[in-house]
């Protein structure tokens, strides 16, 4: 057991060490790609400096619990995409039939998938964040926690990608929805949530999980909250177990194709 | 006790295996289909945008029976060609066999293992080359393609470089197995697939249209690769093809499925002793002549001094069939048996019609 657990940490992180290959094949690209998302990261940060010149909170966050938020988003944003690039194109890959080539090797078939692609990018998103978590003034047992939760804010955001890309296997063209939420739940999670009241509020922490991701974080690391950890941790499980299912359920449905297919 | 319940364990455990992979006259069943089937629920839509925003508010499905209760076995270490026309529904054979797709009804296993519930363990024993699908990454050289697969498979690294040492050198990629995969020709990139669906020594080879593309040189040379595994290793293989090369070269054994159903299991010797009833006669005559107007011979070409004839042997026998041709008038002449492709073209068109109808 013990060892086809390793092996198959073996191959994912194969299979992400050669995506981060193929990306570094074009130096040059990659460099712009990584320096070009950190600079349009830090732009936006700007507009939050001037908000704050004309107001000391917004929303019960201050400038310091802003950078958190951001630095939380971004780098949750840049692990999951570096880490599982394809989960965001699952619905693609469902309708076109080209899940075949993971189904014939011996390994796992939703980590082969979730990790067979980068988005280069991401890398910046990622040094972006971490960066802004270490200049926001955190203690060190702060920053500490802040690492945590980018695992676990990565964690959640890709398992609610990869269960509306599954409704896939149900669905035709849901590839807009997916795309939409998961976009929708990044956008909310770069501003404060106390501008959200009532039925907004509850879509944030009951639909979008953006309170997972980055709300609950966020508060936990202005003041330590213990059962509030023990359920952002939680709920990252149980939606990973609830998305997993979901996919091999739906895998039972998946009709494959005859369209000519490579593996880029 | 311990030691006890294991004996009985590992006795009945025997017993099932034995059932499930050996025919009844002892010899090891590599694959074993009872009635397969596969449907696929399609969606309809009528023509035009009135079809379209019909689909939206009403959206009807077709149910498509891809595969009718398919039933045959292969046994280990014997070359089957899976053949039929577009549709047929081979294709979608292959992948219930290979744990791509979940069967709707039947049963089947491959090396006694249920693909549709064991999919990983039977990923160990067997092997997929599809000629339209690539499974190498085509921005990394085969070798380090080939490392890849040696992680898939749990191969340790040391057995992996030995392997791949071997299976380069035998399939001749030496000049490129640094190179991209991008880079290579069809015919390079067909053979370092086949290279890395070989590295962990499946016992049964899986191969689609695998010489789809390729030119006649690399198709003999990836055949006769083919076949050398098959001779040395004893790998089942698997073979579905629209090259009735392939199919003649490689196989010994011949199935032929259409509209989801087999229309012939056959042994390739036996198919061309049953169907090559028929003779092609070329002949090439001094001047023109008339040509015999007699049953059993049918002119299927004419141009000047040239005839095309073809000689039905059931009804008249060859020699009566030359002996009405005028001898001394022949400056040339041919004679040669019905190209496979013909016969198996009269069976996709015969039976289909019968399965149609």
């Amino acid at each position: 057991m013990l060892t086809a657990v390793k092996n198959q940490v073996r191959v994912c992180a194969l299979s992400i060490k050669y995506n981060i290959m193929r990306e570094m094949l074009n130096q040059v690209t990659f460099l712009m790609n990584v320096t070009f998302m950190i600079l349009n990261n830090a732009s936006i940060l700007i507009q939050w400096f001037i908000l704050f010149r004309l107001r000391e909170e917004i929303g019960g966050y201050t400038m310091r619990e802003i950078m958190v938020l951001w630095g939380l988003t971004a780098a949750s944003f840049g692990l999951s995409h570096i880490l599982f690039a394809r989960v965001y194109s699952l619905p693609e890959l469902i309708v076109s039939g080209k899940l075949d080539s993971y189904l014939v090797q011996p390994k796992s078939v939703l980590l082969g998938v979730m990790t067979s692609s980068t988005d280069v990018s991401a890398i910046g998103d990622l040094l972006y964040g971490v960066i802004l978590l270490m200049v926001a003034g955190l203690s060190v047992r702060g920053f500490l926690f802040s690492l945590l939760f980018v695992v676990t804010g990565a964690v959640t955001l890709t398992a609610f990608a990869l269960l509306l890309g599954s409704l896939a296997f149900w669905f035709v063209r849901v590839e807009m929805l997916s795309g939409q939420m998961v976009m929708g739940l990044v956008s909310f999670a770069t501003y404060p949530d106390g501008i959200f009241r009532g039925i907004s509020r509850f879509l944030l922490y009951f639909i979008l999980p953006v309170g997972m991701v980055v709300y609950h974080p966020v508060h936990i690391l202005v003041r330590f909250d213990g059962g509030m950890l023990f359920t952002v941790l939680v709920y990252a499980c149980l939606l990973s177990a609830a998305a997993a299912a979901v996919f091999y359920r739906g895998l039972r449905r998946y009709a494959s194709s005859s369209l000519m297919e490579a593996r880029m | 006790m311990g030691i006890h319940l294991g004996v009985w364990n590992m006795a009945v455990l025997f017993y099932i295996i034995r059932k499930l992979v050996l025919r009844e006259d002892g010899v090891m069943q590599a694959i074993h289909v009872e009635e397969l089937e596969k449907t696929f629920r399609v969606r309809r839509k009528e023509k035009g945008m009135r079809g379209s925003v019909q689909a939206i508010l009403r959206p009807q499905t077709e149910e498509i029976r891809a595969v009718k209760g398919v039933s045959f076995g292969v046994d280990a270490g014997e070359m089957l060609a899976f053949i039929g026309p577009n549709g047929a529904g081979k294709s979608t054979t292959i992948k219930m066999l290979t744990g791509i797709l979940y069967p709707d009804g039947g049963r089947a296993t491959v090396l006694g293992i249920d693909p549709a519930k064991r999919r990983r363990q039977l990923a160990y024993q067997i092997g997929t080359v599809f000629g339209q699908k690539e499974q190498l990454w085509t921005h990394l050289t085969p070798y380090d393609n080939f490392r890849f697969f040696g992680a898939i498979y749990d191969i340790p690294e040391k057995e992996t470089e030995r392997r791949i040492g071997e299976l380069a050198e035998r399939f001749e990629l030496g000049e490129f197995i640094n190179t991209p995969v991008r880079n290579l020709s069809l015919g390079q990139r067909i053979r370092c697939e086949i290279v890395a669906s070989l590295l962990h020594k499946p016992q049964v080879l899986f191969l689609d249209e695998p010489t789809i593309g390729l030119d006649p040189v690399v198709k003999e040379s990836v055949r006769s690769l083919i076949r050398q595994m098959n001779r040395e290793f004893n790998t089942t293989i698997f073979l579905t093809s629209h090259d009735v090369g392939d199919i003649e070269k490689i196989c010994k054994r011949i199935i032929i499925v259409n509209a989801g159903q087999i229309v012939l299991d056959d042994s390739m010797e036996h198919l061309k002793y049953h169907y090559l009833h028929k003779k092609i006669v070329e002949v090439k005559m001094q001047e023109e002549t008339a040509l015999p107007q007699v049953e059993g011979i049918t002119i299927l070409k004419r141009k000047g001094t040239h005839a095309r004839l073809e000689v039905d042997t059931g009804r008249i026998e060859i020699g009566d069939a030359l002996r009405r041709i005028n001898a001394s008038d022949v400056e040339d002449i041919n004679i040669s048996n019905v190209p496979l492709e013909n016969i198996i073209m009269d069976i996709y068109k015969a039976e289909g019609r019968d399965t149609a109808s």
